[in-house]
């Protein structure tokens, strides 16, 4: 706890042996400075030499060259010194030796001097200390309580610093792992653009496939539109084609049409002919025919004239049988007149006339009737022969007619015949054309049909080349397109994959990033409890805050309290003065002493000057010899030093005497001096003046330094105060015992022994640190780190301690009860009991009285 | 009278342990040089709080090697490790031309012990790996060990990572070990 004033010990127990050193550096620096006088001298001879310069030299040379003359007798001389400086120096240690033996006399009885007057000062210092013990111990009191307090304070802090520092790393914990999900975030999202990328990459593939594929597709187009225009032009063709065969077909059924109209003029030439022969059939039986006629016509008018003198002779009978008739119906009637006067004979004779005139109309009915029938026999009969002649007649017309009609006829039909060959003729001619015509068309078609047929062909087989071509190239695109559809598949695949990797990842980012979040809400959830701790731990803070003010406001009546300390140390200091008032009473009684020293110091001084004058030889001879010399004359100025330090003692002595007699005397010897004041007087005065302000000032420095070291110790109280409170106090009181007890030891023990030495732990705590300038002050800030770093040294002390062998363990005992504060007791116990393990016999040390574990530690310290 | 015995049996047997001390500042190297000694490897170390302490055989002599940890705050505990002590190697940092008169003060303390009067000092300046490092002499110079009196020492350039100058220094140790005996 207390390593800083420890170190500061160490440090001023380090630096005290170093002062040992000192006088060894002062003699060198002794050294120096008389190099430099003797230089000095050298340039003070160049100074005044200066003024006349070339004369000099001159001279100068005239000397170099006397002076090298003068060297070797020098030389000669050299040795005769050498001689006389053994000699010397043999004379010099015995003076040597008689003066320590001397100076170790008054040592001694100076020392005696001094022992006694520490008793007497130790005794007062006693009675001092006690009364600063009594202070010290209720002040302890309100230490303890207040380190209590305070200890209870450092806790809470402590408990404080903890929670932050939980808190802290809380917080880190939380930015590591925001930091690592932002880092996992960042790389899916660089992975998500370089998949980005890539898909972009690949859409410009396929663009570029695309782009590609429609221009094939156009070229494809473009071969469509070839072969449209093929089979269009093909079309043509066998448009042309059918026309030309349609236009054949027409001629053909021309030609067909012809062949009818010959054949049905053919059927039309045999009927007329037929008609010909059966007109010519007709006229001959016609002709028969009115043969026949005009025989019947002959014979019946043969018939019709015998029926003519018959009908002529009946007709001359009937006439007669009627003029008889008519003599009777005459003669009758005469009779019928004659009998009418007769009316008998009248009527009988009109009777008998009605009788004879019916009788006549009888007979003339019957000669009507006669005359009709033949009348009407010959009608008809001249009808028959009217008719048969008209018959004759109209076949006669009819012969005419028809022999006209058959002339006619046979004319027309001659002329139709001859109309009809010629037509047949020309028809024939016609048929020939047309059939040359047809042949020529047949042969234009034949023509064109192979021309046809090679275009065809042609067109075909550049068709099929094209087709090939176009089928190559479709073979070749569909194959590319295969191929980048395969690709695109592949791609589609691997984008597929990509994405369905892409979507993995994605949700497993989404998982994470759920998993983050749900760590993130935990976190959160933490936070906010650690929040609500925060809020918890601020009000406790805040509490602490108001219980550290409390301590600030205790603080600063401890500060006041330390004020009135340092009030009290102030009067201490006062009592000091007094004390050291007190002290100069004692000087006075000491000034005896002093002035047996005064007879020691004239002693001391004829010494001196003896010394001197041996110094001034030894100087002369020095300069003679400086380089052989050097180590005579570091020597003597030690002595020189010593002397002078013995002088400037004595001196010092002197003038405190005499201040200290001019002091306690001034009022008295005032009057005196002021009756008898003369210039010697005046001259000691004014060294009295200088010699007091020479002591004031002094005074003021030690005042100043006393200053120094009393902040210093406030200091490093407060520290204390601030780390372990009960340790300080018990220091404070050691540091005042150790400052006296070590003067005090350490004149007795100037070589200690290694066992009878001093503990590391004693040593540290006695050598007292605030004498020393160079304290180092720690910061505030380092207490904990050192604290934790002497724990665990202290831990790995331990620990090596109980585990290493025993001849290990035994040199850690040392630094375990430095560790630990052992007091001596206990250090050796614990080598007892190490060295009885190590033995193969011996009897297990019992633990002495005074070491008893529950008081050995204050036990130690009191 | 255990402390005798086996003081008598030890030196009848004459395999007395050397006691060696390996003093220097933190971060010099003390821990890498003990188990370059001991193991012949470069091993990782961390600041030592406390010691560590190995047995080191070399040339048929037995030394206990202890590595007492460097930092400011412990450097006040060598003191406590000092007696019985035959030799000192002292580890400096030639590169650590900073800390150099730190160095010299820790080392000055260290050898006014009245414990260490007689122990045999060896200074390694250490890291010579290192560009800006200090030749020996600097470091001599700069540690005032030329001022040293009444003292045995010898100051060796050492690299305890590359393994070099180890065995000259080790070999004058055990040489003047045994030439002190």
């Amino acid at each position: 706890m207390f390593a800083k004033l420890k170190k500061k010990l160490a440090e001023e127990a380090a630096t005290a042996p170093r002062s040992g050193r000192i006088p060894r550096s002062m003699s060198k620096e002794s050294i120096t400075s008389v190099g430099a006088d003797s230089g000095d001298d050298f340039a003070s001879d160049g100074s005044s030499s200066r003024d006349d310069f070339s004369s000099q030299i001159q001279r100068r040379n005239d000397q170099i060259r006397k002076l090298e003359a003068k060297l070797s007798d020098y030389a000669e001389q050299l040795r005769l010194m050498q001689k006389t400086k053994e000699k010397l120096e043999i004379a010099l240690e015995k003076y040597q030796d008689s003066s320590m033996r001397k100076l170790q006399d008054q040592n001694e009885s100076f020392q005696t001097n001094r022992a006694k007057m520490a008793e007497a000062m130790s005794l007062a210092l006693e009675k001092k200390d006690q009364e600063w013990m009594e202070k010290l111990a209720s002040l302890e009191q309100e230490k303890l309580s207040l380190t209590s307090r305070l200890d209870e304070m450092t806790e809470q802090s402590l408990s404080l610093f903890q929670k932050r520092d939980d808190l802290d790393e809380l917080e880190g914990f939380q930015q590591q792992e925001l930091a690592k999900v932002k880092h996992m975030l960042l790389r899916r999202e660089e992975q998500l653009n370089q998949r980005e990328k890539e898909l972009k990459l690949r859409g410009e593939e396929l663009n570029t496939a695309r782009l590609t594929l429609g221009k094939t597709q156009d070229k494809l187009y473009e071969l469509g539109e070839e072969h449209e225009e093929i089979c269009r032009t093909n079309s043509q063709l066998q448009a042309q084609r059918d026309e030309l065969l349609s236009e054949k077909e027409e001629a053909e059924r021309r030609v067909v049409d012809l062949e009818r109209r010959e054949q049905e003029l053919q059927q039309l030439i045999q009927q007329v002919s037929e008609d010909f022969q059966k007109a010519q059939s007709n006229a001959e039986a016609l002709e028969k025919s009115m043969e026949h006629l005009q025989s019947e016509h002959n014979k019946l008018k043969l018939q019709h004239e015998q029926h003519k003198n018959k009908v002529a002779v009946t007709e001359e009978e009937r006439e007669r049988i009627l003029s008889d008739l008519q003599e009777k119906a005459a003669s009758l009637e005469r009779r019928l007149e004659a009998n009418f006067s007769q009316d008998e004979h009248l009527q009988e004779l009109l009777k008998e006339k009605s009788s004879l005139e019916q009788r006549l109309e009888e007979a003339r009915g019957e000669l009507l009737q006669e005359k009709t029938s033949h009348t009407t026999a010959v009608s008809s009969l001249e009808a028959q022969v009217s008719r048969q002649n008209a018959s004759i007649i109209d076949l006669q017309t009819l012969v005419k007619h028809k022999d006209d009609s058959s002339k006619a006829y046979r004319e027309r039909t001659d002329a139709q015949i001859s109309d009809l060959e010629q037509r047949l003729a020309d028809c024939a001619e016609k048929m020939k054309s047309l059939q040359q015509q047809l042949k020529d068309s047949q042969m234009h078609t034949d023509k064109l049909q192979m021309e046809w047929s090679e275009e065809r062909e042609r067109l075909q087989q550049q068709v099929s080349t094209q087709r090939q071509r176009g089928l190559e190239k479709t073979a070749r695109l569909e194959e590319e397109l295969l191929a980048v559809q395969r690709d695109r598949e592949t791609e589609a695949n691997k984008y597929q994959d990509n994405l369905r990797l892409l979507e993995e990842e994605k949700n497993s980012l989404l998982r994470s990033k759920g998993e983050t979040d749900s760590t993130v809400e935990s976190l959160t959830a933490e936070l906010e409890q650690s929040r609500a701790e925060m809020s918890s731990r601020q009000t406790v803070s805040v509490e602490i805050a108001k219980a550290l003010e409390e301590t600030r406001k205790q603080r600063e009546e401890l500060q006041q309290q330390v004020s009135k300390m340092t009030e009290s140390l102030v009067k201490a200091e006062q009592e000091v003065s007094r004390l050291s008032q007190d002290l100069g009473v004692k000087e006075e009684e000491v000034n005896a002493l002093k002035e047996e020293l005064q007879a020691a110091r004239s002693s001391l001084s004829s010494l001196q000057a003896e010394c001197e004058s041996r110094r001034l030889e030894a100087e002369e001879k020095e300069r003679e010899h400086n380089s052989q010399l050097t180590s005579l004359q570091q020597e003597v100025l030690r002595q020189t030093q010593q002397l002078s330090s013995y002088q400037s003692r004595v001196s010092d002595l002197e003038s405190e005497v005499l201040s200290l007699t001019a002091h306690s005397h001034a009022d008295e010897c005032e009057g005196e001096q002021n009756g008898t004041v003369t210039v010697s007087d005046l001259d000691q005065l004014q060294k009295v003046n200088k010699d007091l302000e020479q002591q004031l000032a002094e005074k003021n420095k030690t005042i100043k330094q006393l200053q120094q070291r009393l902040a210093e110790l406030k200091r490093t109280l407060q520290k204390e105060l601030k780390l372990k409170p009960d340790p300080d106090s018990e220091m404070k009181e050691r540091l005042q015992d150790g400052r006296q007890e070590r003067s005090a030891e350490k004149t007795v023990l100037e070589t200690p022994m290694p066992t009878a030495a001093p503990s590391p732990a004693l040593g540290l705590s006695q050598t007292p640190g605030p004498i020393t300038p160079n304290t180092t002050v720690t910061n505030s800030s380092d207490i904990t780190d050192t604290r934790e770093i002497n724990f665990e040294y202290l831990k790995h002390v331990v620990l090596k301690f109980m585990s290493s062998r025993e001849a290990e363990a035994f040199q850690l005992i040392r630094a375990v009860s430095v560790l630990l504060h052992f007091s001596k007791e206990e250090e050796d116990m614990l080598k007892q009991t190490l060295e009885y393990k190590m033995s193969w016999f011996g009897s297990k040390p019992s633990p002495k009285g005074i070491i008893r574990p529950s008081i050995s530690g204050t036990s130690s310290w009191s | 009278m255990g402390g005798f015995f086996s003081s008598l049996f030890s030196g009848l047997f004459g395999t007395r342990e050397m006691r060696i001390l390996i003093l220097g500042l933190d971060g010099a190297g003390k821990t890498t040089i003990l188990y370059r000694l001991q193991v012949g490897e470069v091993v990782t170390t961390i600041p030592t709080i406390g010691f560590n302490v190995e047995t080191v055989t070399y040339k048929n002599l037995k030394f206990q090697v202890w590595d007492l940890g460097g930092q400011t705050s412990i450097r006040p505990y060598w003191r406590c490790y000092y007696s019985n002590t035959d030799a000192v190697i002292y580890v400096v940092d030639s590169s650590d031309r900073d800390r150099m008169g730190i160095s010299k003060s820790e080392l000055v303390a260290m050898l006014e012990e009245e414990e260490l009067k007689k122990a045999i000092l060896v200074v390694f300046a250490n890291k010579q790996d290192m560009e800006q490092a200090m030749t020996p002499t600097e470091v001599a110079n700069a540690l005032g060990l030329p001022a040293l009196k009444d003292r045995k020492w010898q100051i060796f350039k050492t690299s305890a990572t590359k393994g070099t100058g180890l065995d000259e220094a080790m070999e004058w140790l055990v040489e003047s070990l045994k030439s002190r005996q």
